[in-house]
């Protein structure tokens, strides 16, 4: 599998610290390697934030529960009384 | 509270709403006293709530002793961040919230084809480095055959989406708005 694994290990810090130094060596050898330690960093990036979109979609489907099912009227309906003037 | 407790979508519900009921009320009342719209209070409350899930599924989650105060806390620094100018001259304590923010947004247009192509590799990816879970807790989720599947499974994944920004990164300045 190329070498996602390694590069992976090595961004978590799931090596040791002399494998990892040897591994910041080869990176400096290597354009390649180089390349794809920061795609492989990119590709988090684009974890991360389709991680955030979903769970802030959860969150707001939480939300719309919570504005329109009737067990929990009451409690929206008493913080919604928070912003009349 | 720990990663292994909100694996499913029914669980993080589940502590949705609890921490909605705790400490909503509490924000509410801050942003209505700062002359805030309970829409803005919401979407305070939204981001609050994903920057404490990011807390709650790292490593260190259980330093968080009273979870009213700290999503207090945060959801004052956000509203001073995003709706006050004159943030300057507030207090830096407690603000660890720019942890969320450090890095680039990327395009809808690379997200919809991942969330869509590549859903199923997504969620898998989602839930080893997102959400951090326990490759167990993996394993049944997904429905692997064991461990050693769903991490072959994992690395697969992380090679295809790698491959996927690779093509996209060829026109760098496409998928970084």
């Amino acid at each position: 599998m190329n070498n996602i694994k390694a590069i992976d290990d090595y961004l978590f810090g799931n090596i040791a610290p002399g494998d990892s130094l040897l591994f910041e060596a080869k990176i400096l050898l290597s354009t390649a390697l180089n390349d794809d330690v920061q795609l492989q960093k990119d590709t988090h990036a684009v974890i991360t934030q389709y991680g955030r979109q979903s769970i802030k979609a959860e969150v707001l489907a939480v939300q719309k529960k919570l504005s329109t099912e009737p067990q929990h009227s009451n409690f929206m309906q008493r913080i919604v009384n928070l912003f009349k003037k | 509270m720990n990663s292994k407790t909100l694996s499913t979508a029914e669980m993080r519900e589940a502590f949705f709403i609890e921490l909605y009921k705790k400490a909503f009320p509490a924000v509410a009342r801050y942003i209505a006293k700062m002359g805030g719209s309970f829409e803005q209070a919401q979407d305070i409350f939204q981001d609050a709530l994903l920057v404490y899930y990011e807390k709650v599924v790292a490593a260190n989650a259980d330093v968080v002793v009273n979870e009213k105060a700290y999503l207090l806390g945060v959801a004052k620094n956000l509203w001073l961040q995003h709706y006050k100018m004159d943030s300057k001259n507030q207090s830096l304590d407690n603000m660890d919230i720019e942890e969320t923010t450090d890095q680039q947004p990327v395009s809808g247009k690379l997200m919809h084809y991942l969330a869509t192509t590549g859903k199923k590799c997504m969620e898998l990816l989602k839930a080893c480095y997102y959400d951090t879970l326990p490759l167990s807790d993996v394993v049944s989720l997904f429905n692997y055959s064991g461990t050693h599947s769903a991490t072959v499974a994992k690395y697969k994944c992380l090679e295809k989406v790698r491959e996927t920004v690779k093509q996209q990164s060829l026109s760098y300045a496409d998928f970084i708005e």
